[in-house]
């Protein structure tokens, strides 16, 4: 398999070693989890609303805007 | 059809502004304590004490709510319904609102009090919501499939809470 690595090169990894985990042992997003915790309750209910809103839209309902 | 607009805020500003004993639970619950789910329905427990299910009624009324599903008869919730511990699947003016007697293992408004906290939304809301180590309590109580496939989630987002 060939390698990437400039020869000679030190260069770090594209991601830090100690980098938090993107996903758990059984498969969840922490990253989503992370961005959630990241806003107010209300920015996501705010979110959950879109998100529905979304889901009727593409399923070719008429939503009201 | 035109679908109403999903608004669970409007909902919850109804209910507090009636001045209704009520605890969010479920998927809208899971998101506002920072689980990434989605979910179509505003679930609460509500006090099924006399005069709070008056205070409902009066709220429900004023949200246009009907049972979903009956086809072209707008059905209404009445007193008998919100005095029960059953499930009430209603439609309002601003979306999908289930209001539940009980849920898990038959534990209703007076039981789950304990473990809710009180949450500032947007304007000045003050609402109330299971806790998040209770939600996961009742979705395991539950076991049905649509609570184990959220559980992973709900736990994980506890454990990522933590260390906020």
């Amino acid at each position: 398999m060939a390698s990437h690595e400039s020869p000679g090169s030190s260069a770090p990894p594209a991601t830090p070693i100690d980098a938090e985990p993107t996903h758990s042992e059984d498969g969840v997003d922490l990253t989503l989890i992370r961005w959630m915790l990241s806003l107010t309750p209300t920015e996501r209910l705010e979110v959950l609303q879109e998100c529905a809103r979304s889901i009727l839209r593409l399923r070719g309902e008429d939503v009201e805007d | 059809m035109k679908t109403s607009k999903t608004d669970y805020l409007a909902i919850l500003r109804a209910l507090v502004e009636h001045h209704v004993d009520f605890i969010i639970v479920g998927g809208v619950c899971a998101v506002l304590h920072g689980a990434p789910i989605a979910t179509f329905d505003l679930d609460v427990v509500h006090s099924r004490a006399p005069a709070n299910v008056d205070r409902l009624l009066a709220a429900l009324a004023w949200l246009d709510a009907h049972f979903r599903g009956q086809g072209g008869r707008p059905l209404t919730p009445d007193r008998s319904h919100l005095s029960s511990p059953g499930h009430q699947l209603l439609m309002t003016r601003f979306g999908p609102l289930d209001v539940l007697g009980v849920i898990g293992r038959g534990r209703g408004y007076d039981e789950l009090l304990a473990q809710t906290v009180s949450l500032d939304l947007q304007g000045g809301l003050k609402v109330r919501l299971l806790d998040l180590q209770a939600l996961i309590q009742t979705k395991e109580e539950a076991a049905r499939d649509k609570d184990k496939a959220v559980l992973a989630i709900l736990r994980r987002t506890l454990g990522e809470r933590t260390k906020v």
